[in-house]
């Protein structure tokens, strides 16, 4: 039973965290960042290569979460597998103790750093979701019958902020209706922008949990600005940022999570921390948002 | 029509063994258009690697005017009636045209060795004299009556059919910040034509059995049969 399905059903707010495995075998750093998240968050998103670049897998990592009993969210993307591949490694996280995925589009090969790598992409993210509803009624895509299904907890991301939002909000009731059951966000600096996206999105009655990138310096909100589609870090949070000694900075960026999850709280079902390595501070945010 | 581009003169000329006698081959229709393989550059190119010492026996393009390289019959008769004696001269065939203009050489000389002279890169419309863009990745299984007529295979990075990923910033694509990205284009068209529910419909899985290769066409004057690993079906184009 996914813990995450649980807490989201019983109306409890929700904290998620997350970690990327490791360019090479040596997974203990990662796991270690997971520890700092024990008893802290309900679940633990695995990415699944990351900005297209070639690492350990989110199956291995999210098992070993498992293992440790630590309840992971494995992130599939549509980027790397056909149906054939995306089903099978979907039995496969199941038989492996995983219990809930989020299932996305991923980012494009020339992103990452394997360029010139064959973009699949032979499902996107809705029929994914689809997939994912068949095999937990226990049919694969052409309708043959499986011998035991699974029960996935499955959610979808969607980008508050994009620019227009409409089609965003058109594909998210696509998502909801081929299975969705939570969303996990991209990051949200405007508060008041998100909720606009509430507010359309209300209708749905979706849980949707607000993603919150930590802030680690200036120069890095000002390169999303530039770079990460539907981020916006206001001018205001970049100049609090800029203003802040070096040394400080992770006392900051703590401070700076901490208010946006308290000014987001009333808005959605749950936030789902990104902290980008910076994990051990996770528990000192969902303190000082008043989480714990 | 079939966008073509020259290989680099230097990757040519490494083709050919030294004394191979090359007749050089071009096309009237595609490749003309894309100044890859019309008359002008057909003769340039038998001159260019006549200059690089390559033995070049001939050329032609194939008339009449603008007739496809890739008609069989035509390119057959004017290469053995018109260019008999260069032809049996040759040990080989540069093609300046597209991949199956290519092949149509190799069927039209019973075989020779033929050499490709271009890079086929895409199907595309001619926009302008000079500027030539894909709208159409010759799928097999055409969407687009439920995308405003524009092609989210060809125009969306990761071909996505059910709307946006969240790569985009201010309408253009995550792949390139100067490209569009395909489903704001789409996006933009429905709303323009007062169809934007079609944006809602849920769009299944590509049927990629009907993008297999070698696919092929049977056609008739009543009817067309098409086949590709996904099935054959015949469509008859009158009542």
């Amino acid at each position: 039973m996914s813990k995450l399905k649980e807490a989201l059903e019983s109306k409890k707010f929700v904290v998620t965290g997350e970690v990327g495995p490791p360019k090479g075998v040596d997974i203990d750093k990662c796991l270690d960042e997971a520890e700092h998240l024990r008893g802290k968050v309900v679940a633990i998103n695995v990415t699944d290569l990351q900005s297209a670049v070639m690492r350990v897998g989110s199956m291995a990592v999210s098992a070993k979460l498992v293992e440790r009993g630590l309840e992971p969210v494995f992130q599939v993307t549509c980027r790397d597998r056909n149906r054939l591949a995306l089903q099978s490694d979907l039995l496969s996280a199941w038989v492996l103790g995983i219990r809930n995925v989020l299932c996305l589009t991923g980012d494009h090969p020339v992103l990452g750093d394997h360029t010139e790598a064959k973009p699949v992409y032979d499902l996107d993210s809705v029929q994914l979701l689809k997939a994912v509803t068949g095999l937990n009624q226990g049919h694969d895509m052409v309708g043959h019958e499986l011998d035991g299904s699974p029960e996935f907890f499955m959610g979808a991301v969607v980008t508050p902020a994009a620019d227009p939002l409409e089609p965003q909000i058109i594909k998210m009731e696509k998502k909801i209706d081929a299975g969705a059951r939570f969303f996990q966000t991209q990051a949200i600096y405007e508060p008041d922008r998100f909720e606009d996206f509430v507010k359309q999105a209300s209708e749905f009655k979706v849980p949707i949990i607000a993603g919150i990138v930590m802030l680690k310096s200036a120069a890095m909100a000002r390169f999303m600005n530039e770079n990460v589609a539907g981020i916006h870090v206001p001018d205001a949070l970049v100049q609090e940022l800029a203003d802040t000694p070096k040394e400080d900075r992770k006392k900051k960026s703590v401070d700076v999570s901490a208010r946006l999850i308290r000014e987001l709280k009333p808005l959605c079902q749950g936030v789902h921390i990104m902290p980008l390595g910076w994990d051990e501070l996770v528990p000192q945010v969902i303190k000082e948002a008043g989480l714990d | 029509m079939h966008a073509t581009i020259q290989k680099p003169i230097d990757e040519i000329v490494k083709c050919f063994k030294p004394g191979e006698k090359v007749f050089v081959v071009g096309c009237d229709n595609c490749a003309a258009k894309c100044h890859s393989g019309g008359i002008p550059e057909t003769e340039e190119m038998a001159n260019r690697l006549k200059a690089r010492g390559v033995n070049v026996v001939g050329w032609c393009v194939p008339q009449p005017a603008g007739v496809s390289l890739c008609k069989l019959a035509n390119t057959k008769r004017v290469l053995q009636e018109e260019y008999g004696e260069q032809i049996k001269e040759a040990d080989s065939f540069l093609v300046l045209a597209c991949g199956q203009g290519f092949h149509t050489v190799m069927d039209a000389t019973d075989g020779e060795m033929v050499h490709p002279g271009c890079d086929t890169v895409f199907g595309g419309e001619t926009v302008t004299d000079d500027f030539i863009t894909e709208y159409c990745s010759l799928c097999g299984e055409c969407v687009v009556e439920y995308t405003g007529g524009l092609c989210p295979v060809t125009l969306c990075a990761k071909s996505l059919l059910n709307g946006p990923c969240g790569g985009a910033k201010d309408g253009k694509c995550e792949v390139d910040r100067n490209r569009d990205c395909g489903w704001q284009l789409i996006y933009d068209r429905l709303k323009q034509l007062g169809r934007l529910e079609q944006m809602k419909d849920y769009v299944e899985p590509k049927n990629h059995a009907k993008w297999s290769r070698p696919r092929s066409l049977v056609v008739h004057l009543g009817d067309a049969t098409f086949k590709s690993l996904g099935g054959e079906h015949t469509v008859a184009n009158k009542d």
